[in-house]
């Protein structure tokens, strides 16, 4: 049975999306109970998983009984094990908070809501898990197509963003496309360990090279590194309230995943193309994605483009631990990632909450209600306080480690990114105490009622697990260097 | 809106060719075991047929409302697919391997054969209602979104 855990974890969802047009055909408020269950039923699954695979080590599994260079891989490594625990946590929640505020936000279009975010949540899945660069591709296409849909299901203002992303996304995609058709057409194999074997080898080919660059680019715009990145900050923004905390704390993390796989898994990570060593590229803009996302973040006035601008700079910290190339900067990097997910998923659920309950938008607005929201305003501390990496919250012991492996590595700059981008963040969100907290405008009057059960919910777990990541930082990051390590590092 | 084509000799050729479209679309599918075709290809022709009487009865036309009633069906397509394909793991074998597709009285060879006939069917299903759909909201949206929220 056990072996048969990471094509469960992928058909849950799409088992649910399927038939979803189906089932809700006549009710449609069963969509909400349904996702809810099937989602909760994946998170046991995926620890299970995680269990499972922490004590028997990996689990291969190839699709229809192939073997392996011909047919699909996946393996369920330790690394995707911890993704997908933190993948179906995060969806789970995305999918409860949607519960009140999807018939308003999503104008009424409830079914398609719930059937494309479980066929999201399912391509994820199947990002996580694959070792075949082309169903990678398929699944990226099946991730960012839900995604535009879901940025573009209420219509009105969203789909102008929704058309932006669909455009870039999809020269992402062709990008993507084209360098895995380079690296077959001449390698003659789809499958990673194989690629592995072969590639470092053929490294003197032009065409292996130009590869390498298109799959780089393609994914470097799926996952808004700086260069990449405008179509982000819109897409998230526009989005309907119950989806952009799902779109924001996943789609780019697992694209982001996908690349450390081809950089790791695929290339030996310490191989240089004409030259550049290849870590060094991902340090590099890695570091200006950390600063210049952060100096973005700082001029926004929208929260929700404020903390777009921040997961941005927030990816160029993760891929400055990533490129350090040594253990501590690698598991660092990971575990930011895990921060990160949970701190972007924190963010759009309360800027959803206050968009939703509040009707504020703006940083100045906030400042009205504050004294009236205790939820949102004890939650944005909390939030606050990973965001810039303070002590007792995950985001510190993240950048920490990142730190540590960046001295290691003897790489002072990535350490000046680091902390640069920290202080920049510090700033943008003194901006925003200082609306809350100075009252510079005058209160609003208006009366808020009691903030929905599932917002407390949602703002309470996310702020708590900030917490907790901090608190377990050392059994985490343990956990993370026994088992989610890539090969020769 | 799409209404009917007002010239006799496109509606009696149709009346002709679309039953003629529609077997060539099930021919391709199955000769998908024994060379070219497949799920794909006969879906896309099953899914023209349809659209084809759609353009020349009219949207409103008896002979249309089976193709109206095809668009429920989108999903099932994708339901027959991952059901043979849930089968095979309920078999024991990995997902999609037919050869754990547990039918007794089969051999292995007949079992593959099957559970390859029975996906390709699901995608066909899937393509031929996603065809038509993509023809239903560009020419008419209201009508999609009624036939969808019920």
């Amino acid at each position: 049975m056990s072996h048969q855990l990471p094509a469960i974890l992928f058909l849950l969802p799409l088992f649910a999306a399927i038939s979803m047009p189906v089932v809700c055909l006549k009710h449609r408020h069963w969509s909400h109970p349904i996702s809810v269950a099937v989602l909760v039923v994946m998170v046991l699954v995926s620890v299970l998983n995680l269990y499972n695979v922490a004590h028997h080590g990996e689990v291969r599994y190839v699709f229809s009984g192939w073997t392996v260079p011909f047919g699909i891989e996946w393996v369920a490594d330790g690394l995707a094990s911890v993704i997908l625990v933190l993948l179906s946590v995060l969806s789970l929640l995305g999918v409860v908070f949607a519960g009140p505020t999807s018939p308003k936000s999503l104008g009424g279009r409830i079914v398609h809501y719930y059937i494309l975010i479980l066929l999201l949540i399912s391509a994820l899945t199947g990002i996580v898990f694959s070792r075949d660069l082309f169903n990678l591709f398929v699944f990226l296409e099946v991730a960012a197509i839900s995604s535009y849909g879901l940025v573009g299901v209420a219509g009105g203002r969203a789909l102008f963003a929704a058309f932006r992303y669909l455009i870039l996304g999809t020269l992402g995609a062709s990008f993507y496309l084209l360098g895995v058709s380079y690296l077959y057409a001449v390698t003659g194999t789809l499958n990673m360990a194989d690629l592995a074997d072969k590639i470092p080898l053929l490294l003197d080919s032009k065409a292996v090279v130009a590869g390498l660059l298109f799959m780089f680019i393609g994914l470097g715009i799926k996952m808004a590194l700086v260069p990449f990145h405008v179509w982000m900050p819109a897409a998230y923004t526009y989005a309907p309230d119950s989806v952009s905390p799902v779109l924001a704390s996943l789609v780019t993390k697992v694209a982001l995943l996908a690349w450390v796989r081809i950089i790791y898994w695929v290339l030996n990570a310490s191989i240089a193309i004409y030259d550049i060593p290849i870590l060094l590229l991902v340090a590099v803009l890695g570091s200006l994605a950390a600063v210049i996302g952060a100096s973005l973040a700082l001029a926004q006035r929208d929260l929700k483009m404020m903390f777009a601008y921040g997961g941005i700079s927030h990816i160029g910290i993760i891929l400055i631990g990533i490129g350090q190339g040594n253990q501590t900067g690698f598991v660092g990097g990971i575990f930011y990632l895990l921060n990160d997910a949970v701190m972007q998923a924190a963010l759009f659920f309360l800027a959803g909450v206050a968009f939703c309950h509040y009707k504020v938008r703006t940083i100045e607005d906030i400042g009205r209600v504050g004294k009236q929201a205790p939820w949102l305003t004890g939650s944005l501390i909390v939030m606050a306080l990973g965001m810039i990496g303070l002590p007792p919250t995950g985001g510190f012991f993240g950048k920490w480690q990142i730190i540590l492996g960046a001295i290691e590595a003897g790489s002072y700059v990535s350490v000046a990114a680091v902390l640069l981008s920290t202080l920049l963040t510090l700033a943008y969100f003194v901006k925003l105490f200082e609306a809350i907290f100075r009252q510079t405008s005058a209160p609003l009057d208006v009366k808020f009622g009691e903030i929905p059960l599932s917002f407390k919910l949602t703002l309470g777990v996310t702020s708590a697990a900030i917490m907790i990541l901090g608190l377990f930082s050392s059994p985490i990051v343990q956990m993370l260097l026994n088992h989610a390590l890539p090969p020769g590092l | 809106m799409i209404r009917p084509h007002d010239s006799i000799i496109v509606q009696t050729l149709g009346r002709f060719l679309i039953p003629v479209v529609q077997i060539f679309g099930l021919y391709v599918l199955f000769f998908g075991q024994y060379g070219p075709g497949g799920g794909f290809v006969g879906g896309v022709i099953l899914g023209t047929g349809m659209i084809l009487s759609v353009l020349i009865f009219g949207h409103d036309a008896s002979r249309s409302q089976f193709v109206k009633n095809v668009l429920h069906g989108d999903g099932v397509g994708m339901l027959i697919y991952a059901g043979v394909g849930g089968l095979c793991m309920i078999g024991g074998g990995e997902f999609l391997n037919y050869a754990n597709l547990e039918i007794p009285g089969l051999e292995t060879a007949s079992r593959r054969s099957l559970g390859i006939v029975l996906t390709q069917i699901g995608v066909a299903i899937d393509v031929a209602v996603t065809a038509v759909s993509i023809v239903f909201s560009l020419s008419a949206e209201e009508i999609m979104e009624d036939s969808i929220n019920g």
